[in-house]
């Protein structure tokens, strides 16, 4: 008979020490956190905040999607940028004045200068022109995440000219037009071919695109655009998940990052507590890999969007297509910490406490690593920098980003056209 | 037509070649300032967008554009020579879009020079012009003066004119006439109690004078 490996049996006891499903990850409250804890987050969210201030155009203000040599600047980075630097002003982290001045030039050239379709920007742009590059197409939810990070920092400096531009850029985008005359709003149009053949057909990071799109106060789409997309469900080792195609963790985190999904009930959805058991499974489904995979530990999780050894791809978990080879991007278990803090934050200890030197930098933690091929990321993305600021955001500062971004008329619209129930 | 043919097309070497040192001058340095901002424009772009590092950096892009655009799709293409073919083409279009806006920039910087340079014709059209229109427009007066009797009238020419022989040549031809008709209205002051006389003296100082009326 074979002899087990220690291997083996160390993730024998592994299982059997820390439950792949935790009862109630919620358990690690802000105000009591350990505050060698609270420092260590507190300093990757202001690293991560670097990655904007470093990585954005000195004359436009818009952001590099990554931080490869040749990198074009990427609208939903730009769009997180926005929301960093608001969020870094209100710390005391960024000059105001300094950050005052970014918000007022990047606002300008995203209304005077970036090249749009009918206010939708194009994906990639050149940071120094803002001109369409790579012959990107005008991507919807890109253009719904830059205008989230607008009205984001529009709600940090209230009847100034940011605020006054924010609702400009807003105003400008014709989410009509996007649908093409179908009940889904389309991913994008190009000069070349006209609109994509592909739409915004299920569960994923689409609603802060709908919320926006619904709640618009111009060019909104019909409030039955909300029903139309598809609320596909599994479930999942007991529990119900509404989920997300690719089943990577972003899907689950990018509205929930400016929209306070907790008391919010969408027939008999919560998202929140979806975002939750959607984290809690991704987490289980690379543990039950634990034997082939040696990234994966019960502190060490984390399947989503991101670099990977071939090339960037969206890695998930289950419920969903579950595409993985081993790769985990930190990234994606911080910015679930409004989810599964506990989780969260033990990984977020382990990442850096062993991982440090070849996964953390200037910008905080780099896109992602795989030790099977002892593979680990030299590159930080906008997008994934983003995420992380305003998700620690939301966990450290009492959900603030959620409370400002909440108080916009848009998203009170939204709310009530689609039928949104309000939890008392 | 064929009497009007020109048998010389050096008449005057000097005023000729003056001339044409200066339109050439004209012509090169506005060639010069065309070609040399189209070489260097072009090709500094071309240096900058196509160096080692650059060409580098976008085959890495081209490839990351495509894996984003599988990523958003979820497309469950193979790799292989179809991911291939998909990045060159990223990559070709990618490179068309670079040139076109090499020279897109490169026109753009041309303008204001060639507005400069337009500017700087302008200005040497009108003084090379007036450096012969003046000596027309001189001429015509002095003509004027002479026609109406006025045979004290001289040409003055700037220093840089053109025309300054044949003002010369004027100016003699105006002071023979000056000269001439003053001689005859003092004979004619000289002689008016003896009409004789005048007559004889008149004609012999017109005897060499030869007019229309004479035959």
């Amino acid at each position: 008979m074979r002899i087990p490996s220690l291997r083996f049996i160390a993730i024998l006891l592994t299982f059997a020490l820390f439950p792949s499903v935790p009862l109630r990850a919620q358990t690690v409250n802000p105000s009591e956190l350990d505050p060698s804890d609270r420092d260590l987050l507190l300093k990757i969210q202001q690293d991560s905040l670097q990655y904007f201030i470093r990585s954005s155009n000195k004359d436009t203000g818009l952001t590099r999607d990554s931080s490869l040599p040749g990198s074009p600047a990427s609208i939903a980075a730009t769009g997180f940028s926005l929301a960093a630097f608001a969020i870094g002003a209100s710390h005391g982290w960024i000059d105001d004045a300094y950050a005052r001045q970014y918000l007022s030039k990047t606002l300008k050239s995203l209304l005077q200068q970036a090249e749009h379709e009918n206010g939708f920007f194009y994906h990639f742009l050149d940071a120094k022109s803002g001109r369409r590059v790579w012959r990107s197409e005008a991507s919807s939810i890109d253009t719904a995440l830059l205008v989230a990070g607008a009205l984001l920092a529009a709600q940090y400096y209230p009847g100034t000219p940011i605020a006054q531009w924010s609702q400009q850029i807003y105003d400008r985008v014709d989410w009509n037009w996007m649908m093409n005359n179908r009940e889904l709003m389309c991913m994008g149009w190009t000069p070349e071919n006209g609109f994509l053949s592909y739409y915004w057909d299920s569960y994923n990071e689409l609603i802060i695109l709908q919320a926006l799109a619904i709640g618009a106060s111009k060019n909104a789409i019909p409030k039955e655009a909300w029903t139309a997309w598809l609320r596909r469900e599994e479930i999942y080792e007991g529990k119900r998940i509404i989920y997300s195609y690719s089943g990577s963790l972003f899907t689950y985190q990018y509205a929930h990052a400016f929209i306070d999904f907790r008391p919010l009930i969408d027939g008999d959805i919560n998202y929140f507590e979806n975002s939750v058991r959607a984290t809690e499974a991704n987490r289980s489904y690379s543990l039950r890999s634990m034997l082939q995979r040696k990234g994966y530990s019960p502190n060490s999780w984390g399947l989503s969007a991101s670099l990977g050894p071939g090339g960037y791809r969206a890695y998930g978990g289950k419920p969903g297509e579950g595409v993985e080879d081993g790769t985990i991007a930190p990234y994606a278990a911080i910015s679930s910490i409004v989810f599964t803090p506990d989780l969260s934050l033990k990984a977020v200890r382990h990442f850096y406490e062993k991982y440090r030197d070849r996964l953390y930098g200037h910008f905080g933690f780099r896109d992602a690593f795989n030790l099977d091929k002892n593979w680990w990321a030299q590159e930080y993305i906008g997008i994934d920098q983003g995420i992380t600021v305003l998700m620690l955001e939301n966990y450290l500062a009492d959900g603030s980003v959620w409370k400002k971004f909440m108080a916009n008329d848009a998203i009170r619209k939204w709310i009530e056209l689609s039928g949104i129930k309000t939890a008392s | 037509m064929r009497k009007e043919r020109r048998k010389k097309f050096l008449i005057n070497r000097p005023f000729q070649f003056r001339y044409m040192a200066i339109l050439t001058g004209v012509l090169v340095s506005v060639l010069s300032v065309a070609f040399i901002s189209l070489y260097f424009g072009i090709w500094g772009g071309v240096l900058d967008a196509f160096s080692d590092e650059q060409v580098q950096n976008d085959l890495i892009m081209a490839s990351r554009m495509v894996e984003y655009e599988k990523a958003r799709i979820l497309s469950q293409e193979p790799e292989g020579a179809l991911g291939f073919f998909k990045q060159a083409e990223k990559l070709s279009l990618r490179q068309r879009d670079i040139f076109k806006n090499i020279l897109d920039e490169t026109n753009r910087g041309l303008i204001p020079k060639f507005l400069l340079l337009i500017a700087l014709i302008a200005w040497a059209s009108i003084y090379l012009s007036h450096k012969v229109a003046g000596p027309f427009y001189r001429f015509q007066m002095s003509l004027k003066n002479i026609r109406d009797g006025n045979f004290s009238s001289r040409m003055f020419l700037r220093k840089s004119d053109e025309g300054k022989f044949i003002a010369q040549q004027f100016n003699q031809t105006a002071e023979y006439l000056d000269r001439f008709v003053g001689e005859i209205k003092a004979l004619v002051r000289q002689n008016k109690d003896n009409p004789q006389k005048l007559s004889q003296k008149l004609q012999d100082k017109l005897a060499d004078t030869k007019t229309s009326a004479d035959s």
